[in-house]
């Protein structure tokens, strides 16, 4: 079947979203041509829009269309504390939990030796920066906990200490409303080495 | 002769891993039996994926999976033992064996003792053994069983190694007698001590790292090792 030019073009450029093959772009195009035209203009403003104008925060490197994104900007959060994210997405997940009303800084990926993913990638000049500005307490290195994430977070955690300031990892343990018994083992030793005492 | 279709729980490690579209990874995986090779790790990735947390380098498992060729599928994967993990200042060596096995190995070519070394590196990288001396004697046992050996006892004329006297390694001619500030000499001891896999003198293992990467460098052919350049980004970032 041949489409013509600008359905082509539509279908082709919906293929960029992950997860959407031929198939799928092919339903979503025939979607927002039959049935909701609206939609699709808003669609394209949208994205239009955020494509110019939303580049990364100066001081967190959160996506961001102002210079300084509002949680680096806001009056109310605490200063003191830094939380290292490997994500936008982690930002979104840390904050949606409400309980940490800290600084962000998002690295955008983790080391990953293999790929060439390293120090220069992750933006840890701009990170040493921000921790020789002062006015940071402590430094909590939230990178997953896979083994490329335990890397960055050790090399983090040793910028911190040279910096003489307090870094702390993320807990990684049982899941809440978990069951011991379908917890894989790394995790349980994990949350026997960080147990924490009833008081 | 075939191989079989499917295969059953038999002991790998995670090299290296990819994501596929959304919820699914691409293996390396290296296994003492069948060699090197990539598997599609359908659905394991994301949320729901039992697999995930298992599929991570430095693990012994045991995988099954099915299919032939470049196109196997992970069908399942175990925990093979309660394996230390590597500490995470270690992990950088860790990767750096990874990515030896990934330039240096060739696909589906089992080799038993090299999977041994490297479980035995691993183990050892994991509790007390030391880092360096860890990674040479790897390195050694690795260009022995694809084929580069080391010739240490002997100069390329054939002369028998001095202990004493200073030599230029040179991986196709093998060690060449040379003056003590010549560049890239090795002391004669330092030769015989790699030959006997001794590394705790610190100027043994100084000169084993040098004749290995001279070796290792011949091997890979001009193609340049990623971690080797991202441990060079990050060492002045640790405290001294």
């Amino acid at each position: 079947m041949k489409y013509t030019p600008a359905l082509a073009r539509l279908i082709e450029a919906l293929r960029c979203l992950p997860g959407v093959g031929p198939k799928s772009a092919q339903r979503m195009a025939f979607h927002l041509l039959e049935r909701d035209r609206d939609g699709g203009r808003r669609l394209g403003q949208a994205l239009a829009e955020a494509i110019e104008s939303v580049g990364h925060c100066e001081r967190c490197r959160m996506l961001s269309e102002e210079r300084v994104c509002p949680i680096c900007a806001s009056e109310s959060r605490n200063a003191g504390l830094l939380c290292v994210v490997e994500s936008p997405a982690d930002v979104v997940a840390i904050e949606q939990s409400g309980g940490f009303r800290g600084h962000y800084f998002v690295l955008m990926g983790h080391l990953s030796p293999l790929d060439g993913v390293g120090p220069a990638e992750l933006g840890l000049d701009e990170f040493e920066r921000r921790l020789a500005a002062g006015g940071i307490a402590e430094v909590i290195l939230a990178t997953n906990p896979t083994a490329e994430g335990e890397a960055t977070a050790h090399y983090l955690g040793e910028i911190a200490l040279r910096h003489g300031l307090k870094a702390s990892r993320i807990a990684h343990g049982v899941p809440v409303g978990g069951e011991l018994e379908y917890v894989d083992g790394g995790t349980l030793a994990h949350a026997l080495a960080g147990r924490t005492a009833v008081t | 002769m075939k191989e079989a279709r499917r295969v059953w729980l038999t002991p790998a490690y995670v090299l290296h891993h990819h994501a596929y579209r959304e919820t699914s990874r691409i293996v390396e995986a290296f296994t003492a039996d069948h060699g090197r090779l990539s598997l599609f790790a359908r659905g394991a990735a994301g949320p729901k994926a039992r697999l995930a947390p298992l599929l991570r380098p430095f693990q012994r498992l045991l995988l099954s999976w099915s299919g032939r060729g470049e196109a196997c599928r992970l069908v399942d994967a175990e925990l093979d033992g309660p394996a230390p993990a590597l500490p995470p200042r270690r992990l950088m060596s860790g990767f750096y064996l990874n990515e030896l096995l990934l330039k240096l190995t060739v696909r589906g070519d089992p080799n038993p003792a090299i999977f041994e070394a490297y479980a035995g590196t691993l183990r050892a990288l994991a509790g007390d053994g030391e880092e360096a001396a860890s990674l040479r004697r790897f390195e050694k046992r690795l260009l022995g069983e694809i084929g580069y050996g080391l010739q240490l006892t002997r100069t390329g004329e054939g002369r028998p190694i001095e202990p004493t006297m200073y030599y230029r390694f040179q991986p196709d001619k093998g060690p060449e007698a040379c003056v003590a500030d010549a560049p890239g000499a090795v002391y004669g001891r330092s030769l015989a001590d790699l030959a006997d896999d001794l590394l705790e003198d610190p100027r043994s293992l100084r000169d084993a790292k040098r004749v290995l990467r001279a070796a290792l460098d011949a091997c890979l052919d001009g193609r340049a090792l990623a971690t080797r350049r991202i441990m060079a980004g990050l060492r002045p970032r640790e405290r001294g």
